[in-house]
């Protein structure tokens, strides 16, 4: 078992009175999963994907990440943990846009500390993994949509996290982009990748295993 | 990682040049003003660090305390150093010394003359015990013991005895003005390091029986005081310099002057530590050439140093924590991927350097140009070399680490703070608290500068109130002349006097000693008895000249005459004295007798009151005494000239250099106007106007910079709202008013702040004047009016440009 969510609660207070963002969800992910987390605008599945991602914090309930029990860590704690096993994938692609191809995947690599050769041969098999290797010095603005996202990918998988975490990782691309991206994640997934996303699209969420439905921040 | 951080900051500065220029130039013009006054404080204060036991020498002055207040002389009574050495047992050294300007020195070898030779004192062995000189030929242990011994430095050494090697030198003869024969037996290295002991010839003391100083030495008592006979002692190690002032003040108590007891006035022998004697202004030191160092000065100047710097601070915290919206996702992500906050920090602080560092370069270069710029207000010795020195170098990185960590840290804690989360759903992250700290900010950086320019128009108003105001007497196209004392006959000075009343365009001539106004003072002490009346004791300065003097400065009689003839005294005494001897109206002050000196003067006029000095200080008691009824021989020719303007006053002054030349061949003629020397008076002023306009420019400047840099931002920030409002039909006016007004509202708040700040500020300043300018309040005003217009000029020119844009391109953007 990778992590389990027991009886979790958000919310916020606003005007005396406590609007729930998450009500009681419970889920348990196997290593090795692919699931999808639907829902309409406002159903809390954002903000589920960044409680799992330890990002956003929670006002009840327990969180098992491997070992871990992520209610009792203090903050310090947590982020190591999610910088350890956890690559994000965002709708946005949010690379930086003063670094190019290349230095963006190398970036997380630095932050653990790798060792110059290392990073070389790490970002080499990740540029020739998804065939971008002639684009490794151009700058995100120099690149389409899907290439970013593409790129984010990489970044995301570069340290070998268990679980990536994907928020509508096809939200800003057309379809033909989207349907290449939501491939590549199956094929990570046959690799033994986690992955959890948060999709509108049912065409989406039918490449995962299993599927989490939200509405008003209840599983249904 | 560093690496990348780098790269990172410099491709961050490339995309925002205007941002990053702003932050570079206004931490370069406060860097630049930092380093140059900087090396201008560490100038002054590394005087005599290098000598051995320096802590341990001291120079003995003498304070005179009066019930007028206190008189320094930095000279000792000639007997005290022979005192004193009776007491070796606490002293190491006593080195007692002559100052004297020699007119010329003779080689005597090569028959050449070399004229006023500076720097010359006659001193003994001592001396060299207390400072520790490098011999290049002779030795210390014989030096200056018999008379007739002369020991160069190593400079005047080349240049009276050139390509001679020094040993060669001993033994060779020089003449002291054509009287006084010299062996020279010792030339010593120069110092190389800063130093206040600057003599560069030495003549046995001994000597000074035979020379121009013979009175000085043979007329030597413990009641006179010259402050060309000066002292130095160096203490004993195991003693302490208490125990040295306890004798000082014994031998002090023993030799006083009953005369000068009974006016209440005290003679204190004062040891001045080696070490202050640079910035001691009661005592000068030796050089005249430079002008006196001023720990105020310095103060000052490091204030203005310190604010300039905080100024460009300020720019970088306001812009960088502006900006940090655009930096808002690069932190998201960055922790996100496993950056932690001090990493971020790191980061952030990185930039700050690298842009300081940028900026450090720019104002290296910026301040060879300041040096160059503000040579008059620099010390002569200070040059741009000292920036090689190893102190001066690690002050600089020390100073560019705390502005790096002064200007990066803030921002870079706001930016670290961040939360992934909500920058990565852009809920944006600018919130209240933080827009609030810029404001206050660029409030204070308003303050700074809106205090500078009132107090640059203050300053200016009072200089120009000064040189405008009537002194009481003419200064208009008048100048005088000095003869030279030494080559002066009856004769010559009247063939000069006759030539120079014979140019036309002179209108009078005096024979005098100083103008009205000058420099120089001499005065007595004198007491007037009246029958109902305590006697009034007073301190009476003295002027002196023939009977056209008064006409020339066009001073005044109410009352009385001038004096008849030259054989008795008599007193023309001005308002000031009349009212302080009890009179009314200056008729009653005549015939009236006056005690100086043990003679009677009586009183034969009265005259209007002129200042006798710059207007700084008050009219003090005055009298004039014509020759002073003995026949005195004066020097100075004041000369007032008619219908002259421009262009036929350097022809008047070339006939009258042409008539110098003529009777004094050999000497400089030195024609000084009345009005520069009073516009001398006020130099320290006018230095201190000079430096306020540039202080004030920078502040004006940098502030202005920041205040670019915001305007930018905001309307960026508000392109959208600017563009909805004139799609719902706002003129271009009511947008530059919206633009506008939250920062005119900054101003004007700087201004309410600055105002009593700098009023309280120049009224303090204004105390050392006697006579002083009003603090208009349209002074204020205008200064405000100025910083006003700078900053809407500034703003306007911005959000015309953004509100002038298309709306169309601006909502499409968005």
């Amino acid at each position: 078992m990778l992590l389990e969510l027991n009886h979790i609660y958000k919310w916020v207070q606003s005007g005396g009175q406590k609007i729930f963002l998450l009500k009681d969800i419970n889920l348990k992910v196997e290593e090795g999963e692919f699931i999808s987390i639907m829902g309409p605008s406002g159903s809390g599945k954002s903000t589920l994907l960044n409680i799992i991602g330890m990002l956003d914090v929670f006002n009840e309930g327990e969180y098992n990440f491997l070992e871990d029990s992520v209610h009792n860590l203090k903050e310090k704690h947590r982020s190591n943990l999610y910088k350890q096993y956890i690559g994000f994938v965002f709708q946005a692609y949010h690379l930086l846009d003063e670094l190019t191809v290349y230095e963006n995947l190398e970036m997380p690599l630095l932050y653990k500390k790798y060792s110059s050769s290392e990073r070389k041969a790490l970002v080499a098999d990740m540029l020739d993994k998804f065939n971008i290797v002639g684009k490794q010095n151009l700058f995100p603005s120099q690149l389409s949509g899907g290439q970013q996202q593409l790129v984010g990918i990489a970044r995301a998988l570069i340290s070998n996290p268990k679980l990536i975490l994907a928020d509508e990782p096809t939200g800003n691309l057309n379809s033909k982009q989207g349907e290449e991206i939501m491939e590549i994640f199956k094929e990570l997934n046959k690799e033994g990748v986690t992955i959890i996303q948060v999709t509108h699209s049912e065409k989406n969420a039918a490449y995962a295993s299993r599927t989490i439905n939200l509405l008003d921040g209840r599983q249904v | 990682m560093i690496k990348n951080y780098f790269k990172i900051a410099f491709r961050n500065l490339w995309n925002n040049k205007l941002f990053s220029l702003i932050k570079i130039s206004s931490l370069a013009i406060g860097l630049s003003v930092s380093f140059v006054i900087g090396l201008m404080v560490y100038y002054d204060f590394t005087f005599d660090k290098f000598h051995p036991d320096k802590e341990h020498i001291y120079r003995v002055t003498t304070e005179f305390v009066t019930p007028e207040g206190s008189f320094y002389n930095p000279g000792v009574s000639v007997p005290l150093a022979d005192a004193l050495k009776q007491n070796s047992a606490s002293l190491a050294a006593v080195a007692p010394f002559l100052t004297t300007y020699p007119l010329h020195i003779k080689n005597t070898a090569t028959n050449k003359t070399f004229k006023s030779p500076d720097y010359v004192i006659y001193a003994d062995k001592g001396f060299f015990n207390v400072f520790k000189y490098k011999w290049l030929a002779g030795s210390k242990e014989n030096a200056l013991e018999s008379p007739n011994q002369l020991v160069l430095s190593e400079k005047r050494a080349k240049k009276y005895f050139p390509n001679t090697a020094f040993t060669d030198i001993i033994g060779a003869h020089m003449v002291y003005n054509d009287t006084i024969n010299m062996q020279v037996t010792g030339v010593v290295a120069n110092f190389t390091e800063r130093t206040d002991i600057v003599f560069e010839e030495f003549i046995s003391l001994k000597t000074a029986h035979q020379s121009d100083m013979t009175s000085a030495v043979l007329s030597s008592n413990w009641n006179g005081t010259n402050s060309a006979s000066q002292l130095f002692i160096k203490i004993a190690k195991n003693s302490s310099a208490k125990n040295v002032q306890l004798t000082l003040n014994k031998l002090a108590k023993e030799h006083k002057d009953p005369n000068e007891e009974e006016f209440g006035n005290e003679r204190k022998f004062y040891m001045q530590p080696l070490q202050e004697m640079h910035f001691d202004t009661n005592y000068y030191t030796f050089d005249f050439d430079s002008e006196p160092a001023s720990k105020s000065v310095l103060v000052s100047l490091g204030c203005i140093a310190l604010f300039l710097l905080l100024l460009g601070s300020i720019n970088f915290i306001n812009l960088n924590t502006a900006q940090a919206t655009q930096r808002a996702k690069e932190i998201g992500v960055r922790k996100t991927l496993g950056g932690s906050k001090k990493q971020l920090i790191y980061q952030f602080l990185g930039e700050t350097f690298l842009l300081t560092i940028c900026a450090a370069i720019v104002s290296i270069a910026l301040s060879f140009w300041l040096l160059n710029i503000f040579a008059n207000y620099i010390p002569t010795g200070l040059s741009s070399e000292l920036f090689a020195e190893p102190t001066v170098i690690v002050f600089i990185i020390l100073l560019l680490l705390v502005v790096t960590v002064l200007s990066g840290f803030y921002p870079a804690v706001v930016l670290s703070h961040f939360k992934p989360i909500a920058v990565l759903k852009n809920q944006i992250v600018a919130s209240n608290d933080k827009t609030s700290l810029r404001k206050y900010l660029t409030v204070f950086q308003f303050i700074i500068a809106q205090i500078f320019i009132i107090a640059t128009l203050l300053v200016g108003k009072q200089i120009s109130f000064l040189l405008q105001k009537d002194m009481g007497f003419k200064t208009k196209a008048i100048a005088s002349v000095r003869a030279p004392w030494y080559t002066m006959t009856p004769e010559k000075q009247q063939r000069l006097l006759t030539k120079i009343e014979a140019i036309p365009e002179v209108n009078k001539v005096s024979l005098a000693e100083y103008p009205p106004a000058s420099f120089s003072t001499s005065a007595t002490n004198t007491s007037y008895f009246d029958e109902n009346n305590a006697p009034v004791h007073t301190e009476l300065q003295l002027l002196y000249g023939d009977k056209n003097y008064l006409d020339i400065y066009g001073i005044e009689l109410l009352a009385g005459r001038k004096q008849n003839n030259d054989s008795i005294t008599e007193y023309v005494i001005n308002q000031t004295y009349m009212r302080m001897l009890g009179f009314k109206k200056p008729e009653d002050a005549l015939g009236k007798i006056i005690k100086a000196d043990g003679e009677q003067n009586p009183i034969v006029g009265v005259m209007k009151d002129f200042n006798q000095r710059s207007l700084k200080t008050a009219i003090k008691p005055l009298a004039f005494v014509g020759t002073g009824g003995a026949n005195r021989k004066f020097k100075t020719f004041h000369i007032s000239f008619a219908n002259v303007n421009g262009e036929n006053l350097k022809h008047a002054t070339d006939k009258l250099k042409n008539a110098w030349n003529t009777v004094y061949t050999n000497e400089p003629f030195e024609l000084i106007f009345m009005d520069d020397t009073i516009k001398r008076f006020y130099s320290q002023e006018r230095k201190t106007a000079v430096l306020l306009n540039w202080a004030t420019g920078l502040a004006i400047v940098i502030s202005c910079l920041g205040l670019l840099g915001l305007v930018v931002y905001t309307t960026e920030r508000r392109t959208k709202e600017i563009g909805i409002r004139k799609v719902l039909g706002a003129s271009l006016l009511e947008l530059n008013v919206l633009l506008s007004k939250e920062f005119l509202g900054l101003v004007l708040i700087a201004f309410i702040i600055a105002a009593p700040i700098a009023y309280f500020g120049i009224d303090y300043w204004l105390q050392d004047f006697a006579n002083k300018t009003k603090l208009s309040w349209w002074v204020f005003a205008i200064s405000g009016v100025i910083m006003l217009i700078v900053a809407m000029l500034i703003m306007g020119v911005r959000t015309y440009i953004s509100s002038t844009q298309n709306p169309v391109k601006s909502l499409r953007t968005e």
